[in-house]
């Protein structure tokens, strides 16, 4: 899927490495961000989201004056932009997850630059719609604000399952999805049993984008796990 | 009542041994105290033996000198009363006795005292021999007479008053005995615990208190050391992430620079990779001292064992794994619906440790199998790959290794690794076991087993 909607979006960091804070910002730059500031610890993170205003917040979970939690209620109470957290402790993984403090992501430290970015982007994909998101697809393109397939200027309407199995798949491009994230999506939480249902509306689905869905080569199966949907190249 | 009966079976005879040898000594002690008296009052100036010689020196003209000087020796008076009561002779009588006897006198004071005197008597065919012995010598028992049931009764009274001290005491030993064990239980099972490096924490009224807090004191140390050694790798591990992730960062731009030189690439690429290993290794160190002195709190919930298997699997190919090896998934239909009580980022932890140790282990290649089954009561989780496998002995040594935190071997070719240590660890913290597989040749398989919760 295409991302470089989301390289004008600005992005605040706080670590107080500053060797880690440059290595960070040469990744995200070389992908394409341009908007990047950073910041060594609390007293300047909040004084840079004030006046710069970042559509995202990337916090070390230890700083030197406080820790990114408080930074991150603190920023949360006049601005809601998302936030995720940098952290160098397993255990601060259970306390993000198990007391819901409504960060967005953490990233366990030390990372890879393709997950940060993957995570990254996952958080911009989820809080910034692109005004009018098109996947473009082997032999069709897919336009979600109309929910429509348009294969060679035939256009095929999306039923409301279709287009949420689509969007899910789309969100995580290139990627396999498994079956239990497709069906919780589609019927929401607890939706065993659904399976041969998913069946049905992948089947549907590839009637209205593949060529010949008999031989998918854009929505693809993966044996036990799941479904991959591939992007045009 | 088991333990009682148990006690006494083991105490009894021991305790009637010593009750003999105490009866015994009370014997002894009493019959050494008294003898010498007793001897000495029946010897021959006894009343009785003294009253036979007197008898028989007796003739009408009163008793010899030679017996006369014997009674004045030992301080004895005598006379003889005629049938009327009149005193026919008398040796050494002190002037306050008188000589004329009624018949009442002579009832009285055969049974007792004369004058405060002592005296005994001797019917003899021509009167009544009397001897005074001094005052102070001898008590006599003036009422001298007993219900004959009370004398048939009196060694039945012995014998029972003997068996019940001795009951009595039997139970002030039981119960004191009993007492202390009670206290010392809990401290045994205490120093048990404490030995296998788990906190105990007693508490014991009473004498035994002090050995009590010395246990609690000791357990405290115990944990206060693990705390440390858990903090210390902690720390460590919290260290190195940072520096770490400056490294794999540069190193994978540089592996994906298309301005660098393939072998440039081809290093970063490497530098990337080990650092990957490093990673896990941090992690794995500390999640192993987090579970070993129970530092790590289990975020048990009711996990479906098949879903967290395939997200566990997608998230590793989106990842992506050699080219050399792949992936293959097999859930039982029974098994799909199988549910357990776990923390799903421990178990995902595990299932990755046995997947890359076949990957590590093969460098060649291998097809991975991941299968899921399940029985009425458990759930049977097989990680297994088809590659080099290991020989018998090579598993036996994989089994009977100490580990890290267990050796005290300075060698470390005679440790297995964290990875194995590890699955070990979060499938004895789910109370589950672990199972290994393998030939040469032939591959390798892991089963992990797991009780499916009731719900």
């Amino acid at each position: 899927m295409d991302n470089s909607f989301l390289h004008s979006k600005k992005l605040l960091l706080v670590d107080d490495e500053p060797e880690l804070l440059k290595m960070v910002t040469a990744i995200l730059a070389d992908e394409g961000f341009q908007r990047l500031v950073t910041a060594a610890n609390m007293k300047e993170g909040i004084a840079a989201a004030e006046t710069e205003k970042p559509d995202l917040a990337i916090l070390d979970v230890m700083l030197p004056d406080g820790d990114g939690f408080s930074l991150m209620e603190q920023i949360r109470t006049w601005t809601d932009i998302p936030v995720i957290f940098l952290t160098a402790r397993d255990e601060a993984a259970d306390k993000l997850s198990g007391l819901g403090l409504g960060a967005d992501d953490y990233i366990a430290k030390p990372f890879l630059p393709q997950e940060f970015l993957l995570r990254v982007y996952a958080v911009l994909r989820r809080c910034y719609k692109e005004d009018a998101p098109i996947l473009k697809l082997d032999s069709c393109t897919v336009d979600f604000s109309r929910a429509e397939v348009d294969k060679n200027g035939q256009i095929l309407p999306l039923t409301a399952m279709e287009h949420k199995l689509l969007e899910t798949l789309a969100r995580n491009e290139g990627r396999i999805v498994t079956v239990d994230i497709l069906c919780e999506a589609l019927w929401g939480d607890n939706p065993f049993g659904y399976e041969n249902s998913l069946n049905a509306h992948v089947r549907r689905v590839r009637e209205k984008i593949e060529a010949d869905p008999s031989k998918p080569v854009s929505l693809l199966t993966v044996k036990g796990l799941g479904y991959k949907l591939l992007a045009r190249k | 009542m088991k333990a009682f009966g148990k006690y006494i079976s083991k105490y009894l005879l021991s305790f009637f041994a010593f009750a003999l040898v105490l009866l015994f000594v009370n014997i002894l002690a009493f019959s050494l105290t008294f003898s010498g008296i007793v001897s000495k009052e029946y010897g021959s100036a006894s009343p009785a033996n003294m009253l036979e010689a007197v008898a028989a020196d007796l003739a009408a003209s009163g008793i010899s000198e030679e017996r006369s000087q014997e009674l004045e020796r030992n301080h004895i008076w005598a006379m003889l009363l005629d049938a009327n009561g009149a005193c026919d002779w008398s040796v050494s009588l002190p002037e306050e006795i008188p000589t004329q006897y009624t018949i009442q006198d002579v009832a009285v004071f055969s049974k007792g005292y004369l004058q405060d005197y002592p005296v005994f008597v001797r019917n003899m065919e021509d009167g009544l021999l009397v001897l005074g012995y001094p005052k102070d010598s001898f008590m006599k028992l003036t009422g001298n007479y007993f219900p004959v049931r009370a004398i048939r009764l009196f060694p039945l009274f012995v014998i029972g008053i003997l068996a019940i001290d001795i009951l009595l005491l039997f139970l002030v030993y039981y119960f004191s005995k009993r007492k202390i064990s009670k206290n010392t239980e809990p401290i045994m099972a205490s120093i048990k615990t404490l030995s296998t490096g788990k906190p105990v924490a007693l508490s014991i009224q009473g004498e035994l208190s002090e050995i009590a807090n010395s246990v609690n004191q000791a357990s405290q140390v115990l944990s206060r050391q693990n705390q440390a050694r858990a903090n210390w790798i902690s720390g460590v591990s919290h260290d190195i992430r940072t520096p770490l992730s400056i490294i794999m960062g540069y190193a994978g731009r540089i592996a994906s620079d298309a301005v660098a030189s393939g072998n440039i690439q081809q290093e970063a690429e490497i530098i990337r990779a080990q650092s990957a290993k490093i990673k896990d290794l941090v992690q794995d160190l500390n999640l192993v001292s987090q579970l070993e002195y129970e530092m790590q709190p289990l975020h048990k919930e009711p996990v479906r064992l098949s879903k967290l298997l395939r997200s566990y699997a997608a998230d590793l190919l989106n990842a992506g794994i050699p080219e050399k090896c792949s992936l293959e998934m097999e859930i039982s239909k029974d098994a799909e619906t199988a549910v357990i009580e776990c923390d799903a980022r421990l178990i995902s932890r595990a299932i990755n440790n046995l997947v890359q140790n076949s990957i590590d282990h093969n460098p060649q290649g291998c097809a991975i199998r991941l299968c899921l089954a399940c029985s009425d009561t458990a759930t049977f989780l097989t990680v297994a790959d088809n590659g080099v496998g290991l020989s018998a002995e090579k598993l036996q040594e994989l089994e009977e290794k100490p580990h890290y935190m267990e050796s005290t071997d300075e060698r470390l070719d005679l440790r297995h690794g964290l990875g194995l240590l590890l699955v070990m660890q979060i499938v004895k913290a789910h109370g589950g076991t672990m199972e290994i597989e393998s030939a040469p040749q032939h591959g390798y398989k892991t089963v992990l087993t797991f009780q499916i919760a009731i719900m």
